[in-house]
């Protein structure tokens, strides 16, 4: 079965409009919950009430405010935010070419999978062409949601992939931690010895070798539960030690 | 600094770093409250019973799934025993890891100030660093396990929480880049792509979305009316002759980065004098963008 597209509208670079279709590339599989109320077994609703009139409100009646510092509401409209987007509604706005290895990976925020659009093919097939054969990414903007994102087009495989990315001053950098320098920095010995280390434990990345554990323990879980056996909470492991003597738990660690 | 949301120990061999977890992000956007339009109060959500129709205190929450119904302290019985380190598992290159992987970003900080704590957080940092390598490991925060990526980035440790790998969508039925492409438009597209290249500065690039937005909750705020602004046909508009789109991307380029109809009437006008356009000052924008052209 073809999956869904979220967003269908054109990729522009220089003059060239490409037609694209946006899908999601990932999905949280995080089991998730109905709440019930535990007396009944009844589904919980979560219902939008005006504490003035004490009654739920419908969704028509509901509209966004901007709270003021005095304690004040602008009040909007649906429209009236939807013109935040722009001109580019409609658009994933090409700006530049970069290469991918410069950009740091704490820009990356969501990937997606762009599709050719109807009657995109030739457009598609020649951006991806074009990208492969210059090792570039193209950087652009794309309204979606309510919120513009810079985005990375790349080309994986026979696919362009969309990320997301921060914009610069949503990501923090470095310099902001105000990290403390040691009064010794680490000696030759200590560096040499756990580059070692980094070298015993060089492996290849295999998604595969990793499952979510805390999946299949909460299925688990569930399973237990429906036998109708009594769970109870594990206790608070204790917080490890701070080895002072880096060489002597380095020499140990080889 | 910001808060931290978790401390415990990055464990590397039998060397343990105290360390301390903080966001690599910070939250920007604008948020809205929900009001009742009618009479301009914010909305509270209730959790209400769906069977007696009455408000439901947190405590009387449980969880279903699949008709198996548990309360969040039998959950709990699902948390992960070690919660409280971070075990580095192996080092990888960085090229090998797919950007779909990364989740969310963090730093890891040392917690507290004392010299060995600093220097073994310094150690690892410099080793990593030298080497381009990035530590897979894992973790538990709050009730999930994750998979994490630890890097250097200018002698901080920064941590991404990974997506597992089934969590990695298929790509099937999604209509790709089958088919043959022409050699010539190839070409034209690569050197306009060389055109458009620069070296990466993600200052170059401001949220103008929001922008807009708090100009548009300014603009309310003043009594003005809110328009959506047009949108231009053209840059959506299929491009029947790929060639040709390419030639004029590149000659536009050339011209300065933007095309004569880009330009303001002030700036046609301007070029123009240079051009010593004759008639120039009767001219209409469109009539001086053909001038110039011609000359």
């Amino acid at each position: 079965m073809a999956p869904r597209s979220l967003w269908n509208g054109t990729l522009t670079f220089g003059l060239v409009n490409v037609p694209v279709k946006v899908y999601t590339a990932t999905e949280s599989k995080t089991i998730r919950f109905h709440q019930v109320h535990l007396d009944d077994g009844a589904r919980i609703e979560h219902r939008r009430v005006c504490p003035k009139e004490d009654k739920e409100v419908p969704n028509d009646e509901i509209v966004k405010g901007y709270e003021l510092s005095n304690g004040n509401f602008v009040e909007l409209t649906k429209e009236e935010i939807g013109a935040a987007a722009g001109e580019n509604a409609k658009l994933i706005d090409v700006e530049h070419f970069v290469e991918g290895e410069e950009i740091d990976p704490a820009y990356y925020d969501k990937t997606y999978y762009l599709g050719a659009g109807d009657k995109g093919d030739d457009a598609y097939r020649l951006l991806k062409a074009a990208l492969d054969k210059s090792g570039k990414v193209a950087i652009g903007r794309w309204v979606f949601h309510d919120r513009e994102r810079l985005v990375a087009v790349r080309p994986v495989d026979g696919l362009l992939h969309m990320h997301t990315m921060n914009f610069h001053d949503e990501v923090v950098e470095p310099d902001d931690l105000d990290l403390p320098s040691p009064q010794k920095n680490p000696s030759d010995r200590e560096i040499e010895m756990a580059g070692k280390l980094v070298k015993s434990l060089q492996a290849n990345f295999e998604p595969t070798d990793y499952e979510d554990t805390y999946r299949e323990a909460v299925l688990e879980l569930i399973e237990r539960k429906r036998k109708g056996e009594t769970i109870e909470a594990p206790d608070e492991p204790a917080p490890s030690d701070d080895s002072d003597d880096l060489m002597k738990a380095l020499e140990a660690s080889l | 600094m910001p808060r931290p949301l978790w401390t415990g120990s990055l464990s590397f061999g039998l060397v343990n770093v105290p360390v301390r977890l903080v966001s690599a992000t910070r939250d920007l956007d604008l948020h809205f409250r929900q009001l009742h339009e009618k009479d301009h109060t914010p909305v509270e959500t209730r959790r209400v019973c769906s069977e007696e129709d009455k408000e439901v205190p947190y405590e009387a929450i449980g969880r279903e799934y699949e008709g198996v119904i548990l309360t969040d302290e039998e959950l709990s019985a699902a948390d992960p025993r070690k919660t409280r380190t971070i075990d580095i598992e192996a080092f990888v290159d960085l090229e090998e890891i797919d950007p779909i992987y990364y989740d969310h970003p963090y730093y890891l900080v040392p917690a507290g100030e004392t010299d060995g704590t600093v220097r073994a957080y310094r150690l690892l940092a410099e080793v990593m660093g030298k080497t381009d390598r990035v530590a897979l490991g894992r973790f538990v925060m709050r009730t999930k396990e994750y998979l994490v990526a630890i890097r250097v980035r200018d002698k901080a440790l920064t941590l991404s929480t990974m997506r597992f790998h089934d969590e990695v969508r298929s790509t099937d039925g999604i209509d790709g880049a089958g088919g043959r492409t022409k050699p010539k438009e190839v070409a034209q597209a690569v050197k306009l792509i060389e055109g458009l290249s620069v070296a990466w500065d993600p200052t170059a690039y401001e949220d103008s979305y929001r922008k807009r937005l708090q100009s548009i909750v300014r603009r309310k705020r003043k009594g003005g009316e809110i328009k959506a602004p047009e949108a231009d046909p053209q840059r959506t508009a299929p491009v029947p002759d790929l060639m040709a789109a390419l030639e004029q991307s590149m000659a536009k380029l050339k011209n300065g980065g933007g095309g004569l109809e880009d330009l303001s009437k002030d700036e046609l006008y301007e070029k123009a004098t240079d051009a010593e356009v004759a008639g120039r000052s009767t001219m209409s924008k469109d009539e001086l963008v053909e001038a110039l052209r011609g000359s």
